[in-house]
């Protein structure tokens, strides 16, 4: 009942405070908001504050030459009515110096340009992963699973964009990768296609989008059909990306690293199981010459070409755009990318406008050769005693087995909608339909060269599919001129159909038979089974729903302040019947200080205004397990075979023991979000600062908890997980000069966010769980590593402490400690080390990350760089600690143990560590200790780009053909400064662990052009 | 007017937007395609067998976890040396606190506690499907229950024999997760023989073939085909009765079991293995049949072939598979001294001097493999792929001949204690016993480790050879302050602070 009052509070109060609002004496005529442009320069730096409604009313006509700039004049966006815009607006990057610049992901064009959006990049592969935080984490990340419950969602053009759902992992034993393509959905957009793009961060602009957005949101909006003169433009960049020389080490140089622990710790037994790759120092094949890096890090190209065509008149207009762009890096990594886009606008009646947009693209990747991911995949280690070769020629000759492989991997997206636009004066009304599709297929196939004999294939296929529908009304009301009260209310639904159908075989009858063949007789008792391979099956399915209704309610008062005031509630099918429903309301209030007390204070200080937010929002869940209760699903699986679904044959149904108990009375986890933000701009806004400082609260977040073993569960579910997000973003530009009559133009920006989370509370009122090797405390950070503390070695037996009680030595969780051991601080010197002793320590996320930016001009040359820089964190240098533990490394035959050829690198400048007896109970090279942690802050050179524009060339002008014929040099990733002895801090999974696994984010140098017609 | 127009549109929108309210709780309920909610199970006779088959596929996974099968029974102390130096090494040895994740995942009881629970559940609930379900018959239910009471039991018994006391928890605590402290070992094993003797009732011979016209023939809509070995009937019950009895040193019951199977093994057409039989790719650990008293069976023909949970992955090596060194061994030497015995079909040296043995390959290198079990996919001799299907087998007839010849010794009835143990020894072209080492009980143990080796009994042999003898004073030491059982894992205790920790480990 509690949700239905919710409901008719929603529409029934704020349509009659609307009402009333009416009857109002004065009612005036329609008005439109002056947009309040900043200096608007073609190039002006990262963000540009856009006050008011920046865009022009979808009829109106435009002039050609605004296409391009970034300016936002398309057609309308998403689901906001035009007067009802906060005073200060979300953070809106200009593309156009981006446009120079080999990106292929949305998060690479944002990397660094926006205050308070984090972005990592893992690995320099193109198209995989890169996580992406907007103000803070709001739950613990220690695995790529837990990502997908802390991403901002993405919208193109006003469609909320669905991912892949994490569920495919339940069938995976390692979450390195998917089994579909992995391939990161967001390198599908052509920044030459975008005229804008827009970080929301916290509620007061994200409260319209509804629940998806609590992360956070950001908003592309692609260039748009327009009428005009027929306008066609064309680019193209061809660049390489350059491979750096790397130190490289064969087995001689691994002998050596080992032969000081032999010598002081090796007995009959460590001798007798000395690796058989490092025992004949006359194999040349570990040997010899270890120049594998001449065939791993070559040298590779880039290019991208894409047209646009647009025109029409005033009551119909389109837009084409068509590309093509490859990335590259080594491994033979490619990302190809193949876009279309058509846009369509119509205006059968001046009330009414018919907008449509089709927008598709073809991913297609070629991965990496890692071996680790490539078990994983088979599910399948061969031993792996012996590591790939470091000699170019073997190594070339194992490289060479892929030829007869089958590595496709390939996603086809397609966005679409159709939206009417109704404008009757004061009452607007737009219904939309609209969806987005996106596949992925990948077809794998291994010859029995590269497995133990054994050949391989896999197929996937899975798609994602999310139904939009959304309803929206608007009405303003002025009192006056300048006094207005609009309302606003609107419904959306979204329907998402995750599917994937997936399977794996072995052993096929031959290399040349590449894929699994079944029996196609249907007479047959063998019909559609396989012939030849052994096959694994596999197949699931989710389905979600969201239902939102909200009302909006803005009231301007002369341009001095205003406030808005929402009121959404949001249904959604992931939640149980009994609390389906989460009402939330967001207030905003805006105060223009500058025209409050400083009217005439002319140019030195142009702008000043202040702006207050609280609100609360519903977050969403990306599994759909909840809403059940207590359920009965497959349990089968065990350590390395997670994937067990039959006993005897018959498919079976057990509690969830190993995911974890669900019960009921699930409330919706929300985010309670207070900003304060102050946008200030001085010498006619040459200088602009904007500061926002926000907290945000993370409640009813459902979290795995462990539980008493003798439940039979590995844990239960259970809400009460909260955390706090406390930071401050600061956006400062300046227009130093300005450029005019062919002088001197210089910009420059500078961004930075300052965040800090901290566990406010866990699940029943525990004050701490430990997760794996992690341990969450309340008042502390997620996001800190759980360590022992490092304080040297014990040379000697007799150095190692007695406990007085037992006159027996300390121990390491029973095992006494003896020389050779690690030095390991007793935190609560009860004389056992144990995890009791282990110290929450440094932080997995930068304290401080942002960039800086500028961009100089004279008369048609310009040059920009930009930095990007991210201070206050630690990495876990995991890679050290496994290179020193080779004496577990060479035991074990497990994804964890596989060497692969980087093997053979030598990274960065190593530390020295301790020399520890390997071969101690102990695990004296166990990576959690703060021996592997290291200060891992960064500055980076991103990019750097030198353009010239040929069009106002006398030559070239004499001809009157173009209106800009851009040509530029862009180098990216060229510096990096950082007290990290790894590899590139960058390169670092989400929990914080440098793995050795990744390729380097390459140096690209690029050459382009622009043309505009 | 036009005010009027506008004011009403907005009232119609309204009115319109909310009568469509109605629909939309219809809208949002999605039932999840991966799980089962409450409402929907419990209702047909697939749901009763998919819980039952679900709670034997828990005992599977509790026992083929890390290999536990061997780890807790076979390696300690054992007759397998380990290749490398991890955590292997350390089972063998006897480190059990040892810091490696394998060893802390199997000090954890909480995959055995799933089996309970899981039992505990179907016993509470199996009933509403015989009023839900007119397919689901009485017979059929009682059956049920009784498999699953006796796996429950089972359960019990294997944590027993791993950790000693344990807390005993009987009923389902379905969502409750109230803390319990440990429950004196005598009292877990005294429930689960009741449990066992209880269902033992309601246990058949065989499933899906019955000799009484008037009960069913087909169980769950199959033949025994399908059943045979994988499922608890009356002999499973009475073998896990007779190792319960055998495991709290009360020989006289456990003769008595074991004299109930020996009776009556033939009505459920079990037998004597031949050595070939046993040690065959296809033989006894591949086909399920009515010779495994119980099986937990990795399917072949059901893709249900994995590479951990089975002996093998430890095992194997080349040139059976493609791996160059078997993790685990059993050294020339040790071999040599076990079979001493001349014409001994599962090792011994002939008449040329040369070694006669399908136990093992390479006996005359320096890690021989033992390939006693060697289950590769469909029973294949291409070692290529390395994925196997053999079952884990909890006892067969030569086991619970020579566990009672063990209990008749204790019991001092000599003569039927050797009649026994010759029974097998004859089955392995041994001669009859004579007197071997002199020590009676000494020789039976002898003879079970021969026939049992990889089968996962060594180290509790050994913890029940030293109970009867009781002249090793280290040992007895070391069983006092509960040595003898694996730790607790820390992740339990701190999950549960009634519990504490086994004194030896503390």
């Amino acid at each position: 009942m509690k949700h239905y009052a919710s409901r008719f509070i929603v529409w029934l109060v704020l349509p009659s405070i609307a009402l009333m609002a009416m009857k109002a004496p004065n009612r005036p005529h329609m008005r439109k908001y002056a947009p309040k442009k900043g200096p608007r320069l073609f190039f002006s730096s990262g963000f540009q504050s856009i006050v008011g409604w920046d865009s022009s009313r979808p009829s109106k006509k435009r002039t050609a030459d605004t296409v391009g700039n970034g300016n936002g004049d398309t057609v309308f966006i998403f689901p906001s009515f035009r007067h009802q815009q906060n005073l200060i607006p979300a953070d809106t990057l200009v593309l156009s110096p981006l446009s120079t610049k080999p990106y292929m992901s949305v998060q690479q064009l944002l990397k660094g340009d926006v205050a308070g959006l984090y972005i990592q990049e893992p690995s320099g592969e193109p198209g995989t992963a890169q996580p992406t935080y907007i103000r803070g984490i709001s739950r613990p990340v220690f695995s790529n699973r837990d990502l997908a419950s802390v991403q901002p969602i993405v919208y193109l053009n006003g469609i909320p964009l669905i991912t892949d759902n994490p569920y495919s992992y339940n069938i995976q034993q390692a979450d390195f990768t998917t089994i579909g393509p992995g391939t990161n959905l967001f390198a599908a957009y052509d920044v030459d296609n975008i005229d804008k793009i827009t970080v929301v961060k916290g509620l007061a602009d994200a409260a319209i989008y509804g629940p998806r957005a609590t992360n956070g949101a950001i908003l592309i909006t692609t260039k748009n059909a327009h009428a005009g003169k027929r306008q066609i433009s064309i680019n193209s960049f061809y660049g390489l990306v350059q491979q750096d020389g790397v130190a490289t080490r064969n087995a001689k140089s691994e002998h050596n690293f080992r032969e000081p622990f032999y010598r002081q710790y090796a007995d009959a037994h460590g001798y007798d199981s000395y690796p058989a790759y490092l025992r004949d120092s006359s194999n040349v094949n570990y040997f010899g010459p270890s120049n594998w890096t001449d065939i791993y890090y070559k040298n590779s190209y880039v290019h991208g070409i894409n047209a646009s065509l647009s025109g029409g008149s005033d009551r119909s207009n389109f837009r084409f755009f068509g590309g093509s762009t490859r990335n590259t890096n080594a491994d033979g990594t490619q990302l190809d990318r193949y876009n279309g886009a058509f846009f369509i606008n119509m205006l059968p009646f001046k009330w009414l406008t018919i907008s449509s947009m089709i927008n598709a693209t073809r991913l297609e990747r070629k991965r990496n050769h890692s071996l680790r991911d490539q078990f994983a995949e088979t599910r399948y280690i061969p031993d792996l005693s012996n590591p790939l070769s470091p000699n170019k020629n073997v190594y070339g000759k194992y490289l060479s087995e892929f030829d007869k492989a089958i590595d496709a991997n390939k996603n086809n997206l397609v966005q679409g909608y159709f939206a009417l636009t109704f404008d009757l004066g004061k009452l607007q009304y737009i219904s939309r339909v609209a969806f987005d599709y996106n596949e992925g297929t990948r077809d794998v196939f291994w010859p029995s060269t590269l497995m133990e004999t054994n050949n391989f294939v896999s197929n996937y296929f899975g798609f994602n599919q999310r139904f939009i529908v959304d309803n929206k009304i608007a009405y303003t009301h002025h009192f006056s001129d300048t006094r207005s009260l609009a309302f606003e209310g609107g419904q959306s639904f979204q329907g998402d159909v995750n599917k994937y159908n997936y399977a794996y075989g072995y052993k096929g009858p031959s290399d040349f038979i590449k894929i699994n063949v079944v029996e196609g007789d249907s007479k047959k008792a063998n019909y559609l089974l396989p012939q030849g391979f052994v096959v694994y099956r596999f197949t699931d399915k989710l389905k979600q729903r969201l239902l939102s209704f909200y009302g909006k309610l803005s009231y301007d008062h002369n341009h001095i302040w205003n406030v808005n005031a929402l009121l959404r509630s949001d249904g959604a099918s992931y939640m149980q019947p009994g609390s389906r429903w989460f009402l939330s309301p967001v207030v905003t209030g805006g105060w223009n200080l500058q025209q409050t007390f400083f009217p005439h204070a002319g140019s030195l200080l142009s702008k000043l205004d202040l702006q207050a937010s609280a609100g609360r929002m519903g977050n969403t869940i990306p599994e759909d397990g909840f809403a059940a209760g207590p359920q009965y699903n497959v349990d089968l699986g065990f350590t390395n075979n997670p994937a067990m679904y039959s006993y005897n044959g018959f498919g079976t149904l057990s509690r969830p023991y190993s995911s974890g108990w669900i019960g009921y009375d699930i409330p919706w986890a929300y985010t309670d979000n207070y900003t304060l933000a102050a946008d200030a701009g001085f010498f006619q806004n040459r200088l602009s600062i904007k500061v926002e400082a926000y907290t945000k609260n993370t409640r009813n977040q459902m979290m795995r908890i462990p539980t008493t073993s003798e439940s039979g569960y590995n844990a239960v579910y259970r809400s009460g997980l909260a955390v706090n997000n406390t930071g401050v973003d600061v956006a400062m530009d300046a227009v130093i000069l300005d450029g005019h009559r062919n002088q001197l133009g210089w910009t420059a920006g500078i961004n930075f966010n300052f965040n800090r989370n901290r566990l406010q509370a866990l699940p029943d009122g525990l004050d701490e769980i430990r997760i794996g090797a992690r341990k969450l405390k309340v008042r502390e950070s997620i996001d800190r590593y759980w360590l022992l503390q490092n304080e040297g070695i014990y040379n000697s037996n007799s150095e190692v402490p007695v406990n007085p009680d037992t006159h027996l030595p300390v121990t390491y969780k029973g095992i006494p400690m003896k020389a050779g051991d690690p030095k390991w601080k007793d935190v609560n010197g009860d004389h056992v080390i144990d995890d009791k002793d282990r110290v929450l320590t440094g932080h997995a996320l930068p304290l401080v990350s942002g960039g800086f930016n500028s961009q100089l001009q004279y008369k048609k040359f310009t040059v920009d760089f930009q930095f990007y820089f991210a201070l206050g964190r630690t990495v876990l240098n995991q890679q050290a600690a496994k290179r020193y533990d080779f004496v577990n490394q060479d035991a074990d035959n497990n994804l964890g143990a596989v060497r692969e050829i980087t093997f053979w690198q030598q990274e960065g400048s190593p530390k020295q560590y301790p020399l520890y007896n390997p071969w101690s109970q102990v695990l004296p090279y166990q990576a959690e200790q703060d021996l592997f942690l290291e200060k891992a802050s960064f500055l980076k050179l991103r990019s750097l780009t030198v353009g010239y524009d040929l069009a106002a060339l006398p030559l070239i002008r004499r001809y009157n053909i173009f209106n800009r014929l851009l040509l530029y040099a862009t180098g990216t990733n060229l510096l990096t400064v950082t007290p990290y002895s790894g590899r590139d801090p960058e390169m670092i999974d989400v929990s914080g662990y440098d793995t050795g696994y990744g390729l380097p984010i390459p140096r690209t140098y690029t050459l382009g052009i622009k043309v505009d017609f | 007017m036009l005010y009027t127009i506008k004011h009403w549109t907005i009232v119609i929108a309204c009115v319109l937007a909310g009568s469509l309210l109605g629909g939309c709780n219809k809208v949002l309920e999605v039932n999840s395609p991966h799980l089962v909610n409450e409402t929907n199970n419990w209702k047909s006779i697939q749901d009763t067998r998919s819980a039952l088959l679900g709670t034997y596929g828990l005992m599977r996974a509790a026992l083929a976890d890390n290999n536990g099968y061997w780890l807790y029974g076979e390696l300690r102390n054992g007759d397998f040396q380990a290749s490398g130096s991890g955590d292997l090494r350390a089972v063998i040895a006897g480190q059990l606190n040892a810091s490696y994740p394998s060893l802390q995942a199997l000090s954890d009881w909480r995959r055995f506690y799933a089996v309970v629970s899981s039992a505990s559940i179907f016993i509470d609930r199996a009933g509403e499907v015989l009023n839900n379900d007119p397919q689901y018959t009485l017979l059929n239910y009682k059956m049920d229950v009784a498999q699953v009471r006796a796996l429950r039991a089972f359960a019990y018994f294997c944590m027993a024999r791993i950790w000693g006391d344990v807390p005993l928890i009987v009923t389902s605590h379905d969502g409750n997760f109230d803390r319990k402290a440990r429950t004196p070992q005598q009292q877990v094993l005294a429930f689960a023989e009741t449990e066992l003797l209880s269902a033992v009732n309601d246990l058949p011979y065989r499933y899906g073939l019955s000799t009484d016209v008037n009960k069913p023939q087909l169980y769950y809509g199959s033949t025994n085909t399908t059943w045979d070995g994988v499922l608890i009937n009356k002999i499973s019950a009475y073998a896990m009765l007779a190792h319960i009895a055998a495991w709290d040193s009360r020989y006289a019951d456990a003769a008595a079991y074991a004299n109930l199977i020996m009776k009556n093994y033939d009505k459920a057409a079990a037998g004597y293995v031949t050595t070939a039989s046993l040690t065959s790719p296809t033989g006894f650990f591949y086909n399920k049949s009515t010779s495994q008293f119980f099986m937990l069976s990795f399917d072949w023909t059901n893709r249900e072939a994995t590479v951990d949970g089975h002996l093998e992955s430890l095992t194997l090596a080349a040139p059976l598979i493609s791996k160059p060194v078997p993790d685990i061994y059993v050294s020339a030497d040790t071999v040599l001294r076990i079979f001493s015995e001349p014409l001994d079909e599962r090792f011994s040296i002939d008449s040329a001097g040369v070694a006669v043995t399908p136990y093992f390959t390479g006996v005359t290198g320096v890690k021989p493999i033992f390939s006693k079990i060697k289950v590769i996919r469909d029973g294949s001799t291409d070692g290529s792929l390395a994925i196997y299907s053999s079952g884990i087998v909890f006892s067969r007839l030569e086991e619970i001949t020579l566990l009672y010849a063990e209990a008749m010794a204790v019991l001092g009835n000599r003569t039927e204690a050797i009649s026994a143990m010759d029974a097998v020894r004859q089955k392995r072209g041994l001669n009859r016993y004579l007197n071997g080492s002199g020590d009676l009980i000494t020789d039976i143990f002898l003879e079970r480790r021969r026939e049992l080796m990889g089968e996962g009994w060594r180290w509790f042999d050994q913890v029940r050879y030293q109970r009867i003898k009781n002249n090793n004073p280290a040992f007895t030491a070391m069983m006092k302050q509960g040595g003898i059982y694996w730790p607790v894992a820390q992740t339990a205790l701190d999950n549960n602070n009634l519990l504490v920790q086994t004194p030896y480990w503390r």
